[in-house]
Parts: C-alpha cells; sequence; structure tokens
C-alpha cells in the first residue's frame, strides 16, 4: 500500500515539476539577455509580480548596451538607481505610493531593490546577518562609486577620505586598497630613488609615467599593468597561448647603454664600443653583478630585470598599430646589420619604450620553464640554478625572432655580442 | 586585473569560506616510450636521438662527384649538367629505396638543384645542411625548402665562435625554421667537450668505420647514448678508400677505378701475404663485396642513428641497400674479411688515403 501511495504521489509530481519548469523558462525568456548573467537576479524577478506586469530589467536599468556587450564587466549598466531613485521608479506604477502603508519613499526597506520580498509573503526565516551585510554593502559601494568619482575629478584628498571610509566597511579589499594607494602616490607626486621626468602621472595608479633614476638619470617609463595574452601558437616553447595578470612596474625607456654601464661596473665588454651603443656582451650573472651595484648606489629602488611576463606585456601593450617592424626596430631586415645600433635610434612603441624588440636581445629574471607562466612555482628565483629568458630578437636576426612571444633560453654564465638588458623596478607600495 | 568586489562576493564573505575540492593531478599513465627503430619495405629507420625524426639507418652523403665538378665562384662548385642529372637520377633511386635523408653542401651548389628536384616530394626527404651560420642564410635555406630538418655547423674546437653559432641555430630551432640541430667534427675530444657546452644539442657527426672505430672506446659515447643524442656515421667507406683495399674491387664502382687497379699492381709486391690474407677471406664470400661488409659492419652498431655516405653510382647505393636488406648479425666470414683488411691498411701505413683524409689514421684509428 506504502508503496501506491509513493508512486502516486511521484506521478503527481511530476506533472508540478514540469509546470514550474515551464514557468521559469517563460521568466528568463522575458529577461532576455540578462539573464545571461544575472540568473539569481531573473529568478527572484520572477518570483515578485514585477514580472506578470512587464516591468523588465530595461525599465529600470536603460538598455545598457556597453554593459551587455563587455564580457569582462568593466562598464556599468546605464543606471543603477539607490535610495530616493528607487522609490521614484516605483511611483512610476504605484503613484499613490505603497499599497499596504501608504509611504512613497524608502520602498526597498521592505521590499528590497528588485522587490524580492513580497510583503503579503514575508521569507521565512529572516536572516539578521545577511540584512545587515547587504546595508554594509551599500553603504560600501557608496563609498567606492564616491572615491571614484572624486578620483575622475582630480580631487584626490576628497577621494581618499571616501576610499577610507569605503575600507572601513570591508576592511582588506583589494580594489579599494590598489584605489587608496594610487591616491595617496599622486597625493605626495614622488617616488623613493627617482626623479620625475615628465610630470605626466598614470590615473590609475598615481604614478608618474615617466622618471628618471636619481643621480644617474637612467630613464623609465611606467607600464600601468593588466592582463596580458602570454604566448604564441607559433612557437614550441611559447605554447599553450594564456592570460597572466601583471602589476604596475617601471621598465627602462632604453636598453641599458655602454655610458651607462661603464659608468658603474669601470670596465665595458661590449663589441662595438659606444656611450649610445647598448651594453652587449654580457651574461646573466654580468647583468645581476650591475643590478646589485645600482642597488647598492641607490638604496631602496628595488631595481631588477624585468620577468618574461612583464617584458611580454611592456611589447603587447606598447605595440604600435599599422607601423612597420622596422621603424620600431633594428633588426638585420637584409642582411645588412653589422652591429648594434645607438638606442632610440628608431620610433618609440605607445608606451614610450624605445628598442624593445631589435637592438639586442635583453635578459629577463624568468628562467626557461614551460609555460604556463606562475610567477610563484620559483622561476623567479634568483638562486635557482638552470637557463634564464631572453626576450626581443637583435639586430642579426630576422623579424620572426623579434616577435614578441619568441622566447631564447640560454645559460646564466654565457656572454653574447648580441645580449644586453634593460631596467626594471616594481612599483613602491 | 580587475579587482572590483561584487555584491555576491562581498556577502558570501561574512559566511563561511568556500572550500575548494583540489583534484588531485592524477598521473594518466606513462606515456608510452617510442619506438627506437622500426622496418618498412627494406629499408630500417632509426629515432635521431631525443627528436621526432625517424631516419633510414643508409642516408645520401652531400659530396659530389669530384669528375664532375666545375668551378662556381669563391670557395664554391658545381655541377656539371651531365653530373648533375646523375646525382638527381641516383637521389629518386634512393628514395625509391626508402632513404629519407639527404646531406647537401651549398660549396658544393646543390642548395638550389635539391631545391628543384625534392619540389613535390619534400614531405618523403629529410633535408640535412651544413653551412655558414648566420640567420641570413638559415632564412635562405628555409626558402628554399621550407623548413630544415637537420641543420649543423663543423667545428674543430668548442670554442666562443662555436658558441656564438650554436646560439644562432637554437634561436632558429626555438623559431621552428630547423628541427634538429648538432655539429659534425673530427676531434673526439671536441664531442666530449660539445655533450656538456653546447646545449640541447640534437646529433653528432663523428667518423666511424671498421678501421677507424676509436668511438668505440671513447668517453663521448657512452655519455652521447645515456643523454640520448642521435649519432650519425659518417666517413662509413673512410672517404671512399676501403674500395681501395679491395683486390676485387668492380669496374664502373668509383670514376677513378683505374687509379685503385694501379695502386693494387703498384702496392701488391710488397704486401703480398695480407693482400692474398683478404683475398681468400673474400673468397669465402663471393656475394658480398668489401664496401658492403664494412657498410654492414657499420649497420650493426645499435648506437647509430644512420651512416651517411656519398653516392656517386648506382651501383654503390645498390650495393649500400644490399648491405642493409642483409641487415643482421655479422658472419664470422665477414668479420675475417674485414680484419684482413684492417692489416692490410695497417701494413699500408696512411697510404691508402688521399691526403687530405689522412687524420682518420691519426684520430680515429682503432
Amino acid at each position: 500500500m506504502a508503496r501506491l501511495v509513493t508512486i502516486l504521489v511521484a506521478l503527481l509530481a511530476v506533472p508540478a515539476g514540469f509546470a514550474q519548469q515551464q514557468q521559469q523558462d517563460e521568466q528568463f525568456k522575458k529577461a532576455g539577455v540578462c539573464a545571461r548573467c544575472h540568473v539569481i537576479s531573473v529568478v527572484e524577478w520572477g518570483m515578485s509580480r514585477h514580472s506578470h506586469v512587464a516591468t523588465d530589467c530595461l525599465a529600470c536599468h536603460g538598455k545598457s548596451e556597453g554593459h551587455v556587450i563587455d564580457e569582462r564587466n568593466n562598464v556599468k549598466p546605464e543606471r543603477i538607481p539607490h535610495g530616493a531613485a528607487v522609490a521614484a521608479l516605483c511611483a512610476g506604477c504605484h503613484s499613490e505610493g505603497c499599497p499596504k502603508t501608504k509611504q512613497k519613499t524608502g520602498c526597498e526597506t521592505c521590499h528590497h531593490v528588485h522587490a524580492l520580498v513580497n510583503p503579503n509573503q514575508p521569507p521565512a526565516v529572516r536572516n539578521e546577518a545577511l540584512e545587515k551585510r547587504t546595508v554594509q554593502w551599500e553603504r560600501y559601494t557608496r563609498q567606492m562609486a564616491a572615491g571614484e568619482q572624486a578620483m575622475k575629478a582630480r580631487q584626490w584628498q576628497a577621494a581618499r577620505a571616501a576610499l577610507l571610509s569605503a575600507l572601513k566597511e570591508s576592511p582588506g579589499d583589494r580594489r579599494a586598497n590598489e584605489l587608496l594607494r594610487a591616491c595617496e602616490r599622486r597625493i605626495s607626486g614622488r617616488v623613493p630613488g627617482f626623479d620625475n621626468a615628465g610630470g605626466a602621472f598614470d590615473d590609475a595608479t598615481g604614478l608618474p609615467r615617466e622618471v628618471r633614476v636619481s643621480g644617474i638619470g637612467i630613464p623609465m617609463v611606467l607600464a600601468s599593468g593588466g592582463d596580458v595574452d602570454l604566448g604564441s601558437d607559433r612557437f614550441a616553447n611559447a605554447r599553450p597561448v594564456h592570460t597572466v595578470s601583471v602589476k604596475p612596474f617601471y621598465l627602462g625607456k632604453y636598453e641599458v647603454t655602454q655610458a651607462e654601464w661603464t659608468a658603474l661596473m669601470g670596465s665595458n665588454p661590449s663589441l662595438p664600443k659606444g656611450d649610445r651603443l647598448p651594453v652587449n656582451q654580457i651574461s646573466w650573472e654580468d647583468a645581476q653583478a650591475f643590478i646589485k651595484k645600482l642597488n647598492e648606489k641607490v638604496p631602496g629602488a628595488g631595481f631588477r630585470l624585468p620577468t618574461e611576463a612583464e617584458w611580454e606585456f611592456a611589447a603587447r601593450a606598447g605595440a604600435v598599430a599599422g607601423a612597420s617592424l622596422s621603424d620600431v626596430a633594428c633588426f638585420d631586415q637584409t642582411g645588412a646589420a653589422a652591429g648594434p645600433q645607438p638606442v632610440g635610434s628608431r620610433k618609440p612603441n605607445q608606451l614610450g619604450i624605445y628598442d624593445l624588440q631589435g637592438n639586442v636581445w635583453e635578459w629577463t629574471s624568468s628562467l626557461a620553464k614551460p609555460y604556463p607562466f606562475d610567477a610563484s612555482d620559483g622561476r623567479e628565483s634568483p638562486d635557482a640554478a638552470g637557463l634564464r629568458i631572453l626576450r626581443g630578437g637583435g639586430y642579426a636576426d630576422s623579424a620572426d625572432l623579434l616577435d614578441p612571444a619568441m622566447r631564447h633560453a640560454e645559460r646564466p654564465n654565457r656572454a653574447f655580442r648580441w645580449n644586453g638588458l634593460r631596467l626594471a623596478r616594481s612599483v613602491p607600495d | 586585473m580587475e579587482n572590483r568586489v561584487t555584491r555576491r562576493n562581498f556577502l558570501r564573505s561574512s559566511g563561511a569560506g568556500i572550500v575548494a575540492a583540489g583534484l588531485g593531478a592524477s598521473g594518466a599513465g606513462a606515456r608510452a616510450a617510442p619506438a627506437a627503430e622500426y622496418r618498412r619495405g627494406g629499408m630500417v629507420y632509426r629515432r635521431l636521438g631525443q627528436t621526432d625524426l625517424y631516419v633510414s639507418l643508409l642516408s645520401f652523403g652531400s659530396h659530389t662527384d669530384p669528375a664532375d665538378r666545375r668551378p662556381g665562384g669563391p670557395n664554391r662548385t658545381v655541377l656539371s649538367e651531365e653530373g648533375q642529372a646523375r646525382r638527381d637520377r641516383i637521389i629518386l633511386r634512393a628514395m625509391d629505396y626508402g632513404v629519407n635523408l639527404l646531406d647537401v653542401y651549398e660549396t658544393e651548389g646543390q642548395w638550389e638543384p635539391t631545391a628543384r628536384l625534392l619540389k613535390g616530394r619534400r614531405d618523403k626527404m629529410l633535408v640535412s645542411l651544413a653551412h655558414e651560420i648566420s640567420a641570413r642564410d638559415i632564412d635562405n635555406a628555409c626558402r628554399l625548402f621550407g623548413h630544415v630538418d637537420l641543420y649543423r655547423f663543423h667545428t674543430a674546437d668548442i670554442d666562443s665562435q662555436a658558441l656564438h653559432n650554436w646560439d644562432v641555430l637554437r634561436k632558429a630551432r626555438e623559431a621552428g625554421k630547423i628541427r634538429a640541430i648538432g655539429i659534425a667534427t673530427h676531434i673526439e675530444r671536441t664531442m666530449t667537450v660539445a655533450l656538456d657546452e653546447l646545449e640541447g644539442i640534437d646529433y653528432l657527426f663523428f667518423p666511424y668505420n671498421f678501421i677507424h672505430a676509436r668511438a668505440d672506446y671513447s668517453q663521448f659515447l657512452p655519455a652521447a647514448i645515456s643523454r640520448n643524442v642521435g649519432l650519425i656515421a659518417m666517413k662509413p667507406l673512410a672517404s671512399g678508400s676501403i674500395m681501395k683495399l679491395d683486390p676485387r674491387a668492380r669496374a664502373g664502382m668509383k670514376p677513378e677505378f683505374e687509379d685503385l687497379q694501379l695502386w693494387q699492381r703498384r702496392n701488391k709486391p710488397i704486401l703480398p701475404a695480407a693482400v692474398a690474407e683478404l683475398t681468400r677471406s673474400l673468397d669465402r664470400m663471393p656475394d658480398e663485396t668489401l664496401c658492403m661488409a664494412a657498410m654492414r659492419f657499420v649497420f650493426s652498431r645499435p648506437f647509430l642513428s644512420t651512416a651517411i655516405t656519398g653516392m656517386f653510382h648506382e651501383t654503390l647505393l645498390e650495393d649500400n641497400y644490399k648491405a642493409l636488406t642483409r641487415y643482421r648479425e655479422m658472419r664470422p666470414e665477414e668479420h675475417a674479411a674485414l680484419s684482413a683488411a684492417s692489416r692490410l691498411a695497417r701494413l699500408c701505413g696512411d697510404a691508402w688515403l688521399p691526403p687530405h683524409y689522412r687524420w682518420l689514421e691519426e684520430e680515429w684509428r682503432a
């Protein structure tokens, strides 16, 4: 008997399940493109009565075409109503105010912004911690928005205050911390170990775009960091293509010249000789010795070689669209390149960096390990044994070796006449 | 780089953290090791070191027939029209036999004629080049051949120039222009040094035949085998001079056949016992020449990927192919013939070798 009852219940449940599924499908159809990402919101909207009276996402958020096509969610919807703006939208239909309380403001106190909570059917269990956290979230987003707006308006002190408030709501928040650091850098206007060279600042990081090493004068350019697709299917050792996040860093505007090398090291191993020619015939170990001396001379500056991810970021982010390679790089186009050219002889890339491709190969700090690139897997350890990566191609190479994805591994004690270096340093905290 | 906090993450951060269930990277089982050798038709193919190339045990050498050479510019010769046609015909015949490695010298004017010959057949032949090492020369070779399968340079020592050349070759391999890179050297010590100093070396060319088999006792051989570096034997017939030791050398084997006969007649009186012993040994293997036995000796060495030899005449190609198709354990009478020939060569000093190949006796005599 019990078995029979079970079967009957199951048979009844199946059509009910179908009906629920059909209802949800209908909601998703109505929600249109928004349902692709905002699944939970659409389900919540379907639970409220708004879905029945055709009040859809567009009514409150606008068409938001930019938001719809932006997969990385950098573009916000056209409108994100808060507080009084929500009440104003509600008043579009409920002109008499709340049907129950007749209140015309503070609708979201009972109904939340998506009218999730139907006062006629209150949620079975009230989650007070969640409600408190929701309020906290709204305060956080308000402060963050105010901070970002102030940064756009270059009101650095106001932005700093707003971001500090946001951090109170969400301590340790990465984004808020980054923006706060950018504000503070912008307020102080100085980077330790550097003299500001150009006067222009990067809004995202608050750092000067171009600087010179104090007392030495080596110019460096800011690469503001971001995501970069490393690798290429063209080269066996550059597969697979993968995305890596690179933090902001400074990169030498030019390859280190023979004059700069000689001034610090007292001797010049390069061939041919020339003050403005890039230093060459140096090993990775020689480059490390140079950097060690430089760091002793400029305390706290933290000079180093770029990682190969940083190098490729600078090469890809700085690529000049439509420019021919020979405009920006010195390489063996006709078999006539007899040697390196003075640094800066060609045009700079979009970041303002010269000779990133061509002239001399540039040592990176990275060990020659297979991709994907992971800076935490020991490949950036200065003491680890193994081959180190060179990037960029040289004056004696043909164009395909100047590809930004081309990786060449060499023993750290080997010095060839087409290998040089370019300085890098992390952005100070 | 986008650190923006989403509402969902913000709310979630107040609750319990999400426990990510890490799936252990379970080993998908050890990869089956690729075969070291396989046979197709009569030809045997062996893997070249750690590369993905399989080369025929008999390879076609680079030297062109001196009788057909003409000056073709500074330090360069070319073949006469007739000589080129003969060489092309022998190469095509070798391809029919399954030979899939062809060594080509530009100093003997062979890059362009070979590229023309291989048009439409490039997938059936691996091209091995040895030339000056510069990006321009490599690009030029790629323009002619599409890509280069093997590229090497010849060096007496691993000095700074050799290291520079090696750097250029490695870059070309990393860029996908060359599939395997190596060196050729006539000096045993250089090979040992090369294994340590030349990063990522794929193969070594070295002299090896039954008389000049010092490699069997060398340091580099076990080192190369343990590092799985491909080994290619050159001079398996000591630049054709082993034929000179054969009292039964057939007419038409080499253009200088008349010279051979003359040399035999001149030397016979002073080496009667040794020549008689060799003749007796050869009589016991009537279907085989001394050169075939010499090639069979080289083919029987398991550590070699291939033996590369110049073939100026179709009969020589056929003999080499026959020696290969009989590929099995060497017979006692073959060993006896090779020992007799070795003794005869020793009695002759280095006079049986052309003057520019006498280094073989100094460096490689076992």
